[in-house]
């Protein structure tokens, strides 16, 4: 009986719309810990920075000049590389490239595990054994080094850097979805909507999504941050896009120049580290207030 | 006790074939998935035709693909990688050759994060809430974010290029060649940068997971009992509380190995230490793909059987999961 009782502000909570779930979001983040308002004052600084690039400096990050390996100084505060490149410029457009690798992959990752975990989730018995065996052997993988091999057979580029860390990447949001539907599965809602006849796509999509919605919130930040950190590592290793630097290939090139130039690996490296911690502080922090510890894996 | 093992470890040995069959079996899906001739992509670039049909009978190119697959399945599993295109050695000698210096660094630094990893873990959780908690709750996060191979590049600049204490790279020194004692202190000097390197992700991460299982574990009714029972602190701490978490980290490393082992292949090349991670560098400028895949199997292989070796140290641990 109590149990009943206890059922009730669930099903209310999912008929409210999406939109009143994202402003609660956004109202918490008033009452977030520390940790989440720096996370949050992170991203939005290097989304600002490589969106307004243009406006921060005039520098064009593929432009060469006899100014090469100058230190950082007032006409290049961030240095210039071995080409004479300006360093600045090159961080706030590497970082487009960054992040828009992270985000794509991010979104096919998400879309990917979202999928699995919820069918998984939803139908359990043999579909849920056989899905969640293929998730485990592909957690076990070293994704890192499968992305290698892919990339250098099927060649660098953005479009296939986005794809194979996309592909590789959802088992973790997969496990949290299905251990998120199988606790929801058996709600009174899920049970009203099914009676009243509607399809299993339409339960997963108007009943069963609006519930994991936190739960892909914060998925969806943990991913963006481990995909911008899987690209680093591809493009460290030279599989990066020469025509499109990423902080990851900066690092690279400044790999070189080590002893010589501190500024080419310093700077683009703080972008990097700050990216990855701010989306890392944002999903933790909205995983401890919305979502109960969703888990990062 | 002994035949419980053996039985542990064959059944975790069935488990992990299917696992090796899925690495070989998509190592044979990306070569025929890339775009040209499969015979001319493992021959490298502008190979002599006697090459090329070498190349075509030894994979068997001209053949069916399942008689392909078939062979290819059949010379990964007994170790016959091909012959790197570079070297012109067998893939798999070229790849022992190296594996001893990423056993020698990976290994150093799993002691050494594991354990750090348990102590700043175990301190925090018995701490939890405080402001100690938080500062180590903090800290782990900030490692675990921050690219292994600029944590590396920091390092070089401080402590090698700034001040000039540790050797920016190699596994010995270049000009001089000791022997005997003065050459394990020569490798040891080498390894400090690497190691702590590759320790930041993994300490940070086992520090976080046995944070979390080591709460959970105080939190148990035995622990209570224990308490009641009047045993001391340590031994509530460790004997009671840390057997039931060590599960949580022990499964962590098993599952994070892969991606540790890639954490060691770029580790390795900010510090030009001549191991697997090297390889996989030469391999990918010198489009050397048969060292490239042969290196990615065997190190699947590790990372297979190190997790089944997880699994089989948790089992031991925690006789709940024998059945």
């Amino acid at each position: 009986m109590k149990g009943a009782l206890l059922a009730k502000p669930a099903s209310f909570a999912a008929r409210s719309g999406w939109g009143t779930r994202l402003s609660s979001g956004l109202a918490g983040l008033r009452q977030s810990p520390v940790s989440t308002v720096v996370g949050v004052a992170f991203v939005a600084i290097v989304c600002f920075g490589t969106l307004f690039a243009p406006l921060l400096t005039p520098a064009d990050p593929l432009a060469l000049s006899a100014d090469t390996l100058r230190p950082p100084g007032w006409a290049h505060p961030f240095g210039t590389d071995d080409l004479g490149r300006d360093g600045l410029a090159r961080v706030l457009y590497g970082g487009r490239v960054s992040l828009s690798v992270g985000l794509f992959s991010a979104v096919l990752s998400v879309g990917l595990g979202m999928t699995i975990g919820m069918v998984a989730g939803f139908f359990g018995g043999a579909l849920d054994e056989v899905l969640m065996r293929i998730t485990e052997a592909f957690q076990i993988l070293p994704k890192l080094l499968v992305a290698v091999v892919v990339v250098s057979l099927i060649g660098s580029g953005l479009a296939n850097e986005i794809l194979v860390i996309g592909i590789l990447s959802w088992p973790a949001t997969a496990r949290v979805i299905r251990g998120r539907v199988q606790v929801i599965r058996h709600e009174e809602f899920i049970a009203a909507a099914e009676m009243s006849g509607a399809s299993w796509v339409r339960v997963l999509a108007r009943h069963v999504t609006p519930n994991v919605l936190s739960f892909l919130l914060v998925s969806a930040a943990l991913q963006v941050a481990s995909a911008i950190m899987a690209e680093s590592f591809l493009s460290f290793l030279g599989l990066g896009d020469p025509a499109h630097p990423s902080w990851g290939l900066l690092l690279q090139q400044g790999q070189l120049f080590l002893q010589q130039a501190w500024w080419l690996t310093t700077f683009p490296g703080i972008a990097l580290a700050m990216t990855i911690l701010g989306l890392n502080l944002m999903g933790d922090g909205l995983g401890g207030s919305r979502a109960g510890g969703a888990g990062r894996r | 006790m002994f035949p419980v093992i053996v039985k542990l470890l064959l059944r975790r040995a069935l488990l992990a074939v299917p696992l090796v069959l899925a690495v070989v079996t998509l190592t044979f899906f990306f070569i025929r998935m890339a775009p040209g001739d499969p015979a001319s992509i493992m021959a490298g670039d502008a190979p002599t035709p006697e090459f090329l049909a070498q190349i075509r009978s030894d994979y068997g190119f001209d053949r069916p693909v399942w008689s392909q697959f078939l062979t290819f399945l059949g010379k990964a599993v007994t170790g016959d990688f091909g012959t790197s295109l570079y070297t012109k050695q067998p893939v798999f000698s070229v790849i022992l050759e190296r594996f001893p210096a990423t056993v020698l660094m990976t290994g150093t630094a799993m002691i050494v994060a594991s354990l750090i990893g348990i102590m700043v873990g175990v301190a925090s959780a018995k701490r939890a809430g405080s402001r100690l908690d938080a500062l180590i709750s903090a800290a782990s996060l900030v490692g675990y974010s921050v690219p292994g191979f600029w944590v590396g590049q920091l390092l070089i600049l401080l402590f090698a290029v700034s001040l000039n204490w540790l050797p920016v790279g190699g596994m010995e020194a270049a000009r001089a060649s000791y022997h005997g004692w003065r050459h394990v202190q020569d490798v040891v000097w080498h390894m400090v940068l690497p190691v702590a390197t590759l320790s930041v992700f993994l300490l940070t991460m086992i520090a976080r997971f046995t944070r979390a299982a080591m709460i959970d574990a105080l939190d148990q009714d035995y622990v209570l009992v224990a308490e009641a029972k009047g045993a001391s602190r340590a031994r509530v701490l460790w004997h009671h509380a840390f057997r039931k978490a060590s599960v949580t980290t022990i499964t962590v490393i098993g599952l994070e190995f892969g991606a540790v082992l890639a954490g060691a292949v770029v580790v390795e090349i900010v510090f030009s230490w001549p191991g697997l991670g090297r390889l996989f560098y030469d391999a990918i400028y010198r489009r050397d793909f048969p060292l490239l895949t042969g290196a990615f199997m065997f190190s699947s292989f590790i990372v297979i059987a190190v997790n089944a070796a997880s699994d089989v140290a948790c089992t031991l641990l925690d006789p709940r999961i024998r059945r």
